[in-house]
């Protein structure tokens, strides 16, 4: 190859590579990341066995202790889920970038609440609520949601 | 953390709950509504760490833990709250957060004041 041939590559290549590198690089290790995260994840929760959680009122016996259980999580998109958020936000329907990341962030904060009810030594959880809120950024963007899980754990 | 926020070791152990009434006891009288806020912006060290963990997205755990804290303080000062009112528990607890302007959140607990029989 000639030298203009390497000058066009390097003209076209290099900007491109400034203006997207950081995003492929998001695309890669962020995939990667949070796959291996969830995997963990569902071995966590499978290992778990019986849910000890529930959303009713009242406790299924005789109550000898209580106490409030709370877990949370703070949870964001990477720079790759952001633009394609982005360019799905356009055209409406579903985010399915936020519909991934929040539903995988609600279950590690309920595994986290199942886990701190064993760690404490309680038998169940009854009365469990789940909180979202927004955490603004530095320019007034949702940089990342809190999720939050709470309920009365009860020993029987 | 500030005094007000501490709780003595001293004082009786209250017990907190999310229902209606502490499970297995009973509610002799109601002191009413008790509350704890706290307003916490984020450490710029930890906000340049988030924005670096942006790039893969996932768990930003130095909020998480922030945020921990944060609301456990609330909690603390809704239960000196209650102590003052000589109750010893609470029940129906509820929590709300709000995001204030320049990157700071308000956490805020409140729940009844209970005498428990």
């Amino acid at each position: 190859m000639n030298e203009e041939t390497w000058g066009l590559i390097f003209s076209i290549g290099l900007p491109m590579l400034f203006a997207f590198g950081p995003f492929l690089f998001s695309w890669i290790f962020g995939n990667w990341y949070q796959n291996s995260k969830q995997k963990e994840l569902v071995e966590r929760e499978a290992a778990f066995g019986a849910d000890p959680l529930s959303t009713l009122r009242t406790a299924s016996g005789e109550v000898k202790e209580s106490g409030l259980l709370i877990s949370n999580i703070t949870m964001s998109i990477s720079w790759w889920q952001g633009m394609i958020g982005g360019i799905h936000s356009i055209f409406g329907g579903t985010i399915t970038v936020w519909d991934k990341v929040l539903s995988w962030g609600r279950q590690e904060v309920m595994q986290r609440l199942r886990e701190k009810c064993r760690e404490l030594g309680y038998d169940d959880v009854i009365n469990m609520r789940l909180e979202t809120s927004e955490i603004a950024g530095s320019k007034g963007k949702t940089r990342a949601l809190e999720l939050v899980a709470y309920g009365t754990g009860v020993k029987y | 953390m500030q005094p007000d926020g501490q709780v003595q070791p001293q004082q009786i152990q209250i017990l907190m709950s999310n229902t209606e009434t502490i499970p297995g006891r009973t509610i002799g009288q109601s002191l009413g509504v008790v509350t704890g806020s706290t307003v916490r912006a984020k450490h710029i060290g930890k906000d340049i760490l988030a924005g670096l963990k942006n790039i893969v997205g996932g768990e930003l755990k130095g909020y998480t833990e922030l945020l921990q804290e944060a609301r456990a303080q609330a909690l603390q000062r809704m239960v000196a709250d209650a102590a003052k009112r000589g109750a010893n528990a609470v029940v129906n607890v509820r929590f709300a957060t709000s995001s204030v302007a320049g990157g700071a959140a308000e956490l805020f607990a409140y729940g009844t004041a209970v005498v428990l029989q």
